[in-house]
Order: structure tokens, then C-alpha cells, then sequence
């Protein structure tokens, strides 16, 4: 008799906790919001994330915590955010590449974009530069391509690793532009600068607020942009798209997404959306964002699905044509 | 015959892991040439140069008397097993249930008998820590176990 | 403005209440921070960068500089009292400061290290108030070849530090080397040695590595020891004091080690390491009695942590001048002044005068704030030494573990830390030196990367080596230091051979 009734007592908690989840809600978030990010604090995707993380924690009015972990190129910050899944407050905001490249690139992530991840919202977009040293013979991109097609690997150019986003942005430029320049991979902005400014390498492909800095001190000069249309940040910089050979459509950018784990309360994902996208539309937030080289592009969880698929394809082409000319 | 086997055997399994590393790049990784070296090259030349450094260590001592190593298995295995429980413990246990749980373990080969001191020793190092890194330095952390 | 009226500007800057109260407060958590075993400036600035944005962009660059040489300050006194370096630059602290400590000398050895510390970083300052133009172009005169022969002669030169065998000495630096080599190979994208581990695809944690191979394995071997059980070191304030002799000893090791950190700190990369193993090597090298060393040398202790203050001094000058920081930890100095909307460059001097010589000018405060802090904890850190081993050993083990966790959040790093420890027991066992595999770890990808860069520059022509400038003086300075320790060994052994027929 006493087993029986702490049996039905422990099948009345297991239902009461089985029911937690849909009575959580209306009511969500009941404790605070963990976001974790791949990268160390005081980078530019950690200072985003906190940008957007500190009006999202009024508005949950729960404290928002944002967990560095980083490595692997952001993809430990997604593994990361999955392994502690499943009581609904753990989310992501992550650049493009664990969502797009990393499973081609890495021997494994330990996860599957499609069936693990539930996309929120797309945060914000950020093209690159080509930029070169201001004592180069370059003035535009078209001279830029003609030295470049003089012969195979007549230039070289510096990137933030193999793979990186300014690897493949500029392998596409060059496959798109019919050349071939010899690529030496660095690991971060800093050193591509510092070899660009020292003449060891003829070009970077970078991110404009890495670049910023030392066009306006005269040391650098950007001689193209890969977004559809200027940058804000700066408006002088030509668009490459229909310049120099390459086609109208050109367009490569580089982005960072808030997510979710697969499974996250739908209802959840639609209110975060929905206050992110507030955010999103704060012209201050979208200034704080601008200076740190990130234009803010909110949308809906299916725009942010629909560009994770066409990019992983852009993207794995791409890689399959430098992997086919090693 | 007295040998020198600390010299003998550290030699050796030196030896043993260049060989190890030297044969894993030549088979998984691209040599390159000189002048454009591949992923191997360098783990390739380092792993066989360890090798050779390891014969050389070892070889000579063959050969001579050496110091006797004092070992100690108990307090190896003690502060070892501490860590990796300290280290699985964290995300399960929290900051104060990993600390106590790992306390508890390393104590246990101190030259000092009873029990009283240990678990004194216990609360007192999971008191300060839960203070220094959770409250003082703010880590982000469990302190608490998590409840299933 | 000029560089005198910029200086006192610049003291008058810091000086002001507002500024100076976040000096003190960075300085005292940095000394605290880093007395714990395994937390770095690194992990200490981390933990304290979301503070500063809430503060003024100079009271933030203040505070997290003071933590940042205070964390240096108190690693120092952690690898000297307990032999738990958290760094490589303090690792080399280690190897004859607590030597000294088992001597009973531990007052001496910790005045050293802050008396030295000290007078290194005003080599530093001095050095960044005259010299900052001028270090600046050498960052971008530095091509990739020229690292790899500048590497390269660091490796040679500090591989002699080892005591005892040779073979065994540079078989430590080797494997430090295949150590390295762990990760994503940085210009191939290749994952060598991960097994398919995420965690290890940026290589071994380097804390990991430094609190594995020295902490842990001290630990283990001491448990036990029953001069550990309570040291009643009897010391009265006389012996707490560095005798006349001792200071000087100090007195050229100290500014040897300050003009080597002051250049090296300049170039990216890890100058700080690199300059505090070459002083090291270096005051072994001109030392009477080089056999002192590893055995309690006081010279060891004071070049080195001269050397590496004043390279933590100078390392701001890319970071400010150029905009381009040199290591990790510049680079969180530079997130935070993004983040606060200032983007430090080469407009930075004209365009915020009062935040570059402000910074300058608190540099100096803050270490002499540290020094003034220091020198009476000097009192407390000896009489710690009283405690039962038995009572520190758990608390330094859980602060370890924690101080590894800190750097990247990872479990894993904390079960590596058992793994290498138990590897770093063994090898001490053998009497391996850590020292040289720390060494080899840190210097290993950084002459890879450069080496196989600058020969894809120059379309594999090896010739690039000898056609830079830089590059060649130090390919010739390598040959010439092995060509002099050949002769060295040769005469030596000429010597010995001599001495035996006389013998008979």
C-alpha cells in the first residue's frame, strides 16, 4: 500500500515536470538567459553580443549571461550551447562559419546544422575590403586585376586562416574575376596589417573596421567592397559587383545569427525574434554596431534558414574548386 | 648491474612517442616539398629528431648507476583522480559540490591521520572558493549541484 | 606637445582621484588574481572586462593595465614560493627562484623579483617615452622570414638553460616543439593531432600545459615530503632583507634583462616569453660560475622578471601606435577601447593626447604602487611558507583547475591538466626540465607558421633568409652562438682530458 502511493506519487511528479515545459510558456523566461558566443571576450563578436544581450535582459526582464567559449573558429561555442540544451534559456549568437562551412572544413563539429539548430533571428551583416598598402601601384580594382592576371600567383594576399571567411570571399573575387593570386593564411587581422603595411604581401581581403583605421591614417588604401551596395562606415569604398569582370551579382558577406537549439519552444523562439527584432531597429543599438564594423539586418527565422542553406552551397562550391586546385 | 633506469626508460618512451609521431605525419599528413612544406613536414622531422634524442639518453645510461626515483603511486593517483573529478564534476556537481568532492580525494594521502582535519579542511576550501571565484571574480559557474 | 610637457601632462592626468582610485584597484586585484596558481593576466582581464563599461574609456584602459603587470607581479611570488607558474615568463622565474626558497631565502628571492620587476618596468617606460616612434616601424620592418631566424636564434640561445645533459635538455625542447604542433596547422588548415577532438583544433591550452608539466607535478611529489609538513623558517627581518651582495649581484642581470625586454616586448608575437628565457640564458652565459644556476642564482631571478616587465611595458606600443596588438592579452586591451569607441592607430597620439600620456604616466604609478604594496607582503607570503603543505595542497589543486577552466570554459582543458600532469610527473622522475618543453611549445608554431610563410612569399626561395637584412644578422648570430658553444664544449673537454693526464 505505502509503495503503491509513493509509486502514484512519483508518476504525479513526473507528470507535473513532463508539463513544465508547456506551462513555461507563457511565462518565459523563468530564469535567467544564458548566450553563449565562440569567441573571447573584448572580440568583435562578443561585443556585439553584448550589445544586443543588454536591452534584450530589460526586456525579459530576466538577467541575460553571455558564456564565452571560445575555439575552433565559434564552432566550441555551438557545441557548447548544445550540450547544456534542454531547460529552454540556452541560446547562441555565432558567426557564419560553424553554420555554413565548418562541416566541410572540419573533420567533425559533433553537429548537424539542419537537424540540431533552430535559427531565431539574422543580427547582422559585415562585407569585406580589399584593401592594399597606400605605397602600392594600385589605385582601382580594375588595375589591381590586371597586375593580378599578368600571371598565375602574381600576387599574394593575406587572409585570417585557411577557410576563413576573407580565404573564400577572396578565392571566389579571383575565381569570379578570372585570376589566380597566391594565398598566404595569417590568424588575425593584426598580422595581415602589419605584413600588408610592411609590403611582404600585396593585398587583404578584411573585415572594414579592421581596415579603417589605417586608410584614414594613410597607410592603407581599400580598393573594393563585397557588399551589394556601400558601407556606411565607408561610403567613398567602390562596390566590386560589376567592376573589373566580375558579375552584377557579386556579393559576399560575412554575418552573425542568434540561435537556438532544435527543439526550443517555438513560441520561445517567436518572442525573441520578435524582441530582437525591436532591438535590431533601435538606431542606437544599429550605431553601436556600425562601430564595431556590423550593419544590422534583422529578419524572420526562415530568412535566416533560407541564407544558412544558400550559403553553405555558395560556400562549398567555393571550397570545392580550392580543394580541386591543390 | 646497476643501471641508471630513470634515464633508461625516460629515453625510451621519448623514443617511443617521436617514433609514434614521426610515423602518424608520414602517414596521415602531406609532406610538401622544401620549398612549399606540407602539414607533416615539421611533425615528421621533430618526431624522428626525438626519437634519436631519446636513444641518446637512454644508450649511455645502460651503462652506469644512477639515482634511484622516488616514486609516490598513492599521492600520484590521489591528486591525479582529484582533478578529473573536479574537472567532470563542475557542470554536474556546481562550483562548491566539485570543490568539496575533489578536497575530500586529494587529502587522503597527507601523512596526517583522521578525519576531523579533512573535513574541516573540506568546507573551508569550498567556502573561499565558492567566495574568491563565484561572488569575488564573478565566473560565470554553477555553484550548486543541478537537480536532475 | 612635446615629450616632457606630454609626461607631466600626463602625471597630472593620472594623478586626479577619479583615475588613480581605478590605478590602485586594478593593481591590488591584479596581485591578488595573479597570486592564485593558474590565473593570468589573461583570465584576470577577461573576468573584468564587462566592469569597465561602465567606466570612462582612460579609467578602463587604467585599471585593466594595472591588473594586467599587477597579474605579473603575483605570478611571480606564485612560481617562486610554490614553483606554480602561470605562465612561461614566470616558469623561468621558477627555476632558480624557488631554489632559493628551499635555501630559506625566500625573502630575498621575492625582493628580487620586485625590486627587479620594478626597475624594469621604468627600463619600459623610459624606453616607450623615447623610443615609441621608432619601435613602432620596427613592428612592420619584422616580415615573416625575419621572425623565423629571430625565433630561431632564441630557441638555440636559451636551449642551453637546462641543466645537466645536454640531449636531454634539447629532447625537451623537442618535444615541446611536436607539443606545438598539435592543432590546425595554420597554413595548410589541416587538423594534425586532434583525433578528432574540437577542443584541441587551437592546439593544447598553453595554461594547460605550464600548470600540468610544474603544479601538478610538484604537488604530487611533495605530498609526502615531510619538509613540507610546516617549514619553521626562522627568519628575522634582517633575512628577509637582501644582503649587500645580493643586491649587487642584481644590479646588471636587472638592466641586461630591461633592454632585452624593452625590445622584444615591441615586436608582436611573444616577446615577453621570449625576452625572459634569452635573459636567462644570457646571464647564465656571462656568469663566473654558470654552475649556480638551477641551484638558487639570484641573477636568475632578477634578469628575468626585469626582462619581462619591461617587455610588458613596451607592448603596448603597437597596440597604441599602430593599432596592432602583439599577443592575446594586447588584444583584449585593444577590444576594450573599441568598445568604448576609440580606436587606437597611428592618429591616437595626436587625437587623444591625454589618454596615451595618461597611460604612461600610470604605468609608472601603478608599479610604484605595486612595489610600495609588495615589499610588506613580502612578510606574509614567508610566513605562509609555515603552513602544513598538507593543508595547501587541495585549495592549490581546486585554484589550478579553476585558474585552466577560466581561460576558455572548457571541462576538457581541466581533465588535460590530470593528463599532462601525470606526463610532467614522470618526466620530473627522470629529471627532465619543463622549462625547455615549455619553451619549445611556445616558440615551435610560431618559427613554423613564419618559416614556411616567408618561403611561400618568396615562392620557396630559401635565399629570403639571407636577402632581409634583419633576417640575416640573426641567421649569422645563430651560427655564431653554435659555432662558440662547439668551441666552448671542445676546449672543455681538451681541459678536463688535460687535467686527467696530469692527474696521472
Amino acid at each position: 500500500m505505502t509503495i503503491d502511493l509513493t509509486r502514484r506519487a512519483a508518476l504525479a511528479c513526473a507528470v507535473a515536470l513532463a508539463a513544465l515545459p508547456a506551462m513555461a510558456q507563457d511565462d518565459w523566461p523563468t530564469a535567467p538567459v544564458h548566450v553563449f558566443v565562440g569567441f573571447p571576450a573584448g572580440s568583435s563578436p562578443d561585443t556585439l553580443a553584448r550589445i544586443i544581450t543588454e536591452p534584450l535582459a530589460q526586456r525579459l526582464g530576466q538577467p541575460v549571461v553571455v558564456e564565452n567559449k571560445p575555439g575552433a573558429g565559434g564552432v566550441i561555442g555551438v557545441q557548447q550551447m548544445l550540450t547544456t540544451a534542454g531547460d529552454g534559456h540556452t541560446f547562441g549568437t555565432t558567426i557564419n562559419g560553424p553554420l555554413t562551412t565548418a562541416q566541410r572544413l572540419m573533420d567533425s563539429t559533433g553537429y548537424d546544422v539542419e537537424a540540431d539548430i533552430a535559427p531565431v533571428t539574422l543580427i547582422a551583416t559585415s562585407p569585406l575590403v580589399l584593401a592594399v598598402s597606400s605605397a602600392s601601384e594600385f589605385e582601382d580594382l580594375q588595375g589591381f586585376v590586371d597586375a593580378a592576371g599578368a600571371e598565375p600567383e602574381a600576387l599574394a594576399y593575406g587572409s585570417v586562416g585557411q577557410g576563413s571567411g576573407a580565404h573564400l570571399t577572396a578565392e571566389l573575387f579571383a575565381d569570379e574575376a578570372g585570376v589566380s593570386m597566391l594565398h598566404i593564411p595569417f590568424t588575425s587581422y593584426a598580422e595581415v596589417t602589419t605584413s600588408i603595411m610592411g609590403g611582404e604581401i600585396d593585398a587583404g581581403f578584411m573585415a572594414p573596421s579592421a581596415a579603417l583605421p589605417h586608410v584614414e591614417a594613410g597607410n592603407m588604401r581599400m580598393l573594393g567592397i563585397t557588399s551589394a551596395e556601400t558601407f556606411p562606415q565607408a561610403p567613398d569604398v567602390p562596390v566590386m559587383a560589376g567592376q573589373a569582370g566580375l558579375p552584377d551579382d557579386f556579393r559576399a558577406e560575412l554575418w552573425n545569427a542568434f540561435i537556438a537549439p532544435a527543439g526550443t519552444d517555438p513560441a520561445v523562439i517567436e518572442r525573441l525574434n520578435t524582441e530582437l527584432g525591436e532591438i535590431l531597429a533601435d538606431p542606437q543599438v544599429q550605431e553601436k554596431l556600425l562601430a564595431i564594423g556590423w550593419q544590422a539586418a534583422p529578419g524572420t527565422p526562415a530568412d535566416l534558414e533560407e541564407r544558412i542553406v544558400a550559403d553553405t552551397e555558395m560556400w562549398g562550391a567555393v571550397i570545392d574548386r580550392v580543394e580541386a586546385g591543390e | 648491474m646497476r643501471r641508471d633506469w630513470p634515464d633508461i626508460c625516460g629515453g625510451l618512451a621519448l623514443t617511443a612517442v617521436g617514433l609514434l609521431a614521426c610515423g602518424w605525419a608520414l602517414a596521415e599528413y602531406d609532406l610538401g616539398t622544401l620549398r612549399r612544406m606540407g602539414p607533416g613536414f615539421f611533425p615528421a622531422i621533430l618526431g624522428a629528431l626525438l626519437a634519436a634524442l631519446g636513444l641518446i639518453v637512454a644508450l649511455p645510461a645502460l651503462g652506469r648507476a644512477g639515482m634511484p626515483a622516488r616514486v609516490a603511486p598513492r599521492s600520484a593517483v590521489a591528486v591525479l583522480a582529484s582533478i578529473v573529478i573536479f574537472g567532470f564534476g563542475l557542470p554536474r556537481l556546481g562550483l562548491a559540490g566539485a570543490t568539496a568532492a575533489s578536497v575530500l580525494v586529494a587529502s587522503l594521502p597527507a601523512p596526517q591521520p583522521g578525519w576531523t582535519w579533512r573535513i574541516v579542511l573540506m568546507v573551508a576550501i569550498t567556502l573561499l572558493t565558492v567566495l574568491v571565484f563565484s561572488v569575488g571574480l564573478r565566473m560565470t559557474l554553477p555553484v550548486w549541484p543541478r537537480l536532475p | 606637445m612635446t615629450t616632457w610637457e606630454g609626461l607631466l601632462y600626463g602625471i597630472g592626468f593620472a594623478l586626479q582621484p577619479g583615475v588613480l582610485v581605478y590605478c590602485v584597484l586594478g593593481v591590488v586585484l591584479g596581485t591578488f588574481v595573479g597570486v592564485l596558481p593558474g590565473i593570468g593576466a589573461m583570465a584576470a582581464i577577461s573576468l573584468l572586462l564587462p566592469v569597465t563599461y561602465y567606466i570612462t574609456p582612460e579609467a578602463a584602459l587604467i585599471m585593466l593595465a594595472g591588473v594586467y603587470y599587477g597579474a605579473q607581479y603575483g605570478g611571480a611570488v606564485a612560481s617562486i614560493l610554490m614553483r606554480l607558474p602561470g605562465t612561461p615568463q614566470s616558469a623561468v622565474t621558477a627555476l632558480d627562484g624557488y631554489p632559493m626558497v628551499r635555501e630559506g631565502r625566500t625573502g630575498v628571492a621575492l625582493f628580487a623579483a620586485m625590486a627587479s620587476s620594478f626597475a624594469g618596468s621604468v627600463i619600459g617606460i623610459a624606453v616607450l617615452v623615447m623610443l615609441a616612434g621608432w619601435l613602432s616601424t620596427a613592428a612592420t620592418a619584422f616580415g615573416a622570414a625575419d621572425y623565423a631566424a629571430m625565433m630561431i636564434l632564441g630557441l638555440v640561445a636559451a636551449s642551453t638553460i637546462g641543466t645537466g645533459q645536454f640531449a636531454k635538455g634539447f629532447a625537451m625542447v623537442t618535444l615541446g616543439l611536436l607539443l606545438g604542433c598539435v592543432g590546425t596547422d595554420v597554413n595548410s588548415g589541416v587538423q594534425r593531432f586532434t583525433f578528432g577532438q574540437t577542443e584541441l583544433l587551437d592546439g593544447i591550452n598553453l595554461v594547460a600545459l605550464a600548470m600540468g608539466l610544474f603544479g601538478v607535478a610538484e604537488v604530487v611529489a611533495n605530498v609526502q615530503d615531510p619538509d613540507r609538513q610546516g617549514v619553521v623558517e626562522r627568519i628575522g627581518f634582517r633575512r628577509m632583507l637582501p644582503a649587500w651582495a645580493d643586491l649587487r649581484q642584481m644590479g646588471w642581470p636587472t638592466l641586461r634583462g630591461g633592454a632585452l625586454g624593452s625590445f622584444f616586448g615591441a615586436l608582436p608575437g611573444t616577446g615577453s616569453t621570449l625576452s625572459s628565457f634569452l635573459s636567462y640564458a644570457m646571464e647564465r652565459r656571462v656568469a663566473r660560475r654558470p654552475e649556480r644556476f638551477g641551484k638558487g642564482a639570484i641573477e636568475g631571478v632578477a634578469g628575468p622578471e626585469s626582462a619581462n616587465n619591461a617587455a610588458a611595458i613596451t607592448a603596448f606600443v603597437p597596440t597604441l601606435t599602430l593599432g596592432i596588438p602583439g599577443d592575446p592579452i594586447m588584444a583584449l586591451m585593444l577590444g576594450a577601447l573599441v568598445i568604448h569607441g576609440i580606436q587606437p592607430g597611428p592618429l591616437m597620439l595626436e587625437a587623444r593626447p591625454e589618454m596615451f600620456w595618461g597611460l604612461v604616466a600610470s604605468f609608472g604609478i601603478g608599479n610604484l604602487l605595486l612595489l610600495i604594496l609588495n615589499l610588506p607582503l613580502i612578510g606574509i607570503w614567508v610566513a605562509m611558507l609555515r603552513i602544513p603543505f598538507r593543508w595547501l595542497y587541495p585549495a592549490i589543486l581546486v585554484f589550478v583547475c579553476l585558474g585552466v577552466y577560466s581561460v576558455r570554459g572548457l571541462t576538457f582543458d581541466i581533465v588535460a591538466v590530470a593528463a599532462i600532469g601525470l606526463a610532467g610527473y614522470l618526466l620530473a622522475l627522470a629529471a627532465f626540465s619543463p622549462a625547455l618543453l615549455l619553451l619549445g611549445f611556445v616558440l615551435g608554431p610560431l618559427i613554423e607558421t613564419n618559416l614556411r610563410r616567408a618561403l611561400l612569399i618568396s615562392r620557396g626561395d630559401p635565399m629570403v633568409f639571407l636577402e632581409r637584412p634583419i633576417s640575416a644578422v640573426f641567421v649569422v648570430a645563430t651560427i655564431a652562438l653554435l659555432l662558440l658553444s662547439l668551441w666552448q664544449a671542445w676546449r672543455q673537454r681538451r681541459n678536463a682530458r688535460a687535467d686527467r693526464r696530469e692527474a696521472a
